[in-house]
């Protein structure tokens, strides 16, 4: 599949500060997230990528055409910026379709009332942006984005102020556009709505790209960190005696009922935990991996830096 | 391109700025009414002359903040991107701001004259006196909006540098320095009025100074500052970041 999104040897800074620092990726059509604790770089790389400031350093191709030259490409592109900024005394309304006028669309209030629709902001369009809820305005800026119908879509921190139901619709659509062959790029900090979306995910640290990938492809590349592995069982002592010196395993530790395997080579421990079991005569309760989830790997990643 | 100078235009004109930046720009009107008053019949003609070539220039101040907040309000209420990722080349969108900018600018003027024509019927005196007036006050609406909406755009404290840009170069230093006269806005637009004025007066002579009368010359170094303005406003939409 075909990057829409190319960055190349990209660099960003502001002064002295280095906001982005040699960040060089592909973004391809479906969704990604785009990870990273405050202050990661996360803002000012999709700014630059939207054309909003310039790269200090090296190159944006979105579409095939650099953004700031070429402003014709945001006639297929939208992004929802972070900021709460709004037009307050706008209607949501108004405020759709004025970014459906500015992108000169055809049949503007066909595509407002879709927008809306598709944001479930139909009902309380007609009222004034600065009286909504943080989450609304969330929705009221999706739609706004949404109304040009954009092959890219960048969002930074959408899900910012909504409620949970208001979170998964939105989560919902953001993996139905995903699915329809749009670029869809989602900025968080917030991991579990990211691994709700998807499992691709390019995660920044201090300005610079820490991983990028699938979940488990960046934590099996995760060497020098042993896979964590909670078995319960009612017989942990005996279990526990049993996977010490096992293949791949690298250290056993007793809680209770539960032991708290830490191995080299999960799929290895997978294969062994069996045997080791069968040979024992040890009925085991749970088997459950705790580092193999978007969190972990973060973790681990910002741990790392 | 309507769409974007209407946005902008509405976005400016909030009631209660419109109301008392109509005020400011009343200023003339005002002491012309206090003063023609106690004037005779044939002295209202360059009474009025020298009031508004004088106390007129509060107007400078109006349209400063009117046209500096053209574009440095979406950049600091941070609703840029709304409008700076649309498919338009930079020029339109330049344009735009500038004629969103330069609008405003001459709702205002257009207001303050309309309070000096109630000011001369007040008074007595015939409304031909006021009626060049409204040219000067255009011109400077055109004027200052060339400077002032790429100064609005860059400067994050464009009311303050557009403040230090009246008060030093177009009041101390362009009466001192004979040159800079010459790339006055308010002298500009004085000189278009004193080309369709007969009766100046001295106090608006004075202020007048070495630019020479003349429609003709006004008008093109009006155009050549819009031109200037456009430029650097377009090259800043492209080369600067826009938050």
């Amino acid at each position: 599949m075909t990057d829409t999104i190319v960055v190349t040897e990209l660099s960003k800074w502001f002064g002295l500060k280095v906001a982005v620092s040699e960040v060089t990726i592909g973004f391809r059509p479906g969704v990604t997230g785009l990870l990273g604790p405050n202050g990661a770089g996360k803002t000012t790389l999709l700014r630059v990528i939207a054309g909003l400031q310039r790269p200090s350093q090296g190159e944006i191709s979105l579409l095939g055409v650099d953004p700031r030259k070429d402003p014709s490409v945001y006639r297929r592109v939208s992004l929802v910026p972070e900021d709460e900024a709004i037009y307050e005394r706008m209607t949501a309304r108004k405020f759709v379709e004025l970014a459906a006028r500015l992108a000169k669309v055809d049949d503007v209030a066909d595509r407002v009332q879709r927008a809306l629709v598709m944001v479930d902001l139909v009902d309380p369009s007609d009222r004034i942006l600065g009286g909504f809820s943080k989450g609304m305005r969330q929705r009221a800026k999706v739609a706004a984005a949404l109304v040009t119908d954009p092959e890219v879509l960048l969002l930074d921190e959408p899900l910012n102020g909504a409620d949970p139901v208001q979170r998964a619709q939105l989560i919902k659509l953001f993996m139905e556009l995903g699915a329809a062959g749009r670029t869809v790029i989602v900025s968080s900090h917030v991991l579990v709505e990211v691994e709700r979306m998807t499992d691709r995910v390019v995660a920044m640290v201090d300005g610079r790209l820490a991983a990028v990938g699938d979940v488990k492809t960046i934590r099996s590349a995760m060497t020098d960190k042993p896979r964590l592995v909670y078995i319960e069982t009612p017989e942990a002592r005996r279990l526990a005696a049993a996977l010490i010196g096992a293949d791949g395993v690298i250290g056993v530790h007793l809680d209770g009922e539960q032991v708290r395997v830490e191995a080299s080579d999960a799929g290895e421990l997978a294969m062994r935990l069996p045997e080791v079991a069968v040979e024992a005569g040890i009925t085991l309760s749970r088997v459950e991996p705790v580092d193999e989830s978007l969190e972990s790997v973060f973790r681990y990643l910002v741990e790392g830096r | 391109m309507t769409v974007l100078v209407r946005h902008l235009y509405l976005r400016m004109m909030r009631r209660s700025r419109v109301i008392w930046l109509t005020a400011l720009a009343s200023v003339s009107g005002l002491v012309f009414w206090l003063v023609g008053f106690d004037s005779e019949a044939a002295e209202l003609p360059e009474l009025y002359t020298d009031i508004v070539a004088s106390v007129g220039y509060s107007f400078a101040i109006a349209a400063l903040i009117l046209a500096s907040a053209t574009l440095r309000e979406e950049r600091d209420g941070g609703t840029l991107p709304y409008i700076y990722m649309r498919p338009m080349p930079r020029i339109v969108l330049a344009v735009s701001a500038m004629v969103a900018g330069a609008a405003a600018a001459i709702t205002v003027a257009i207001g303050g004259w309309l309070a000096t024509v109630v000011a001369t019927l007040a008074v007595g005196a015939d409304l031909s006196v006021a009626l060049p007036g409204l040219a000067l006050f255009l011109s400077a609406a055109i004027g200052y909006a060339a400077i002032f909406v790429p100064l609005g755009y860059l400067v994050p404290r464009s009311l303050l540098v557009g403040l230090g840009y009246i008060i030093v170069i177009e009041t101390i230093l362009a009466n001192a320095v004979t040159g800079l006269a010459q790339f006055s806005i308010w002298r500009i637009s004085m000189s278009i009025y004193a080309a369709i004025e007969d009766n100046f007066g001295e106090i608006a002579t004075e202020v007048l100074g070495p630019v020479t009368a003349g429609v003709g010359g006004g008008v093109a170094k009006l155009a050549a500052a819009l031109a200037v303005g456009l430029a650097a406003l377009t090259w800043a939409l492209k080369k600067r970041d826009a938050l």
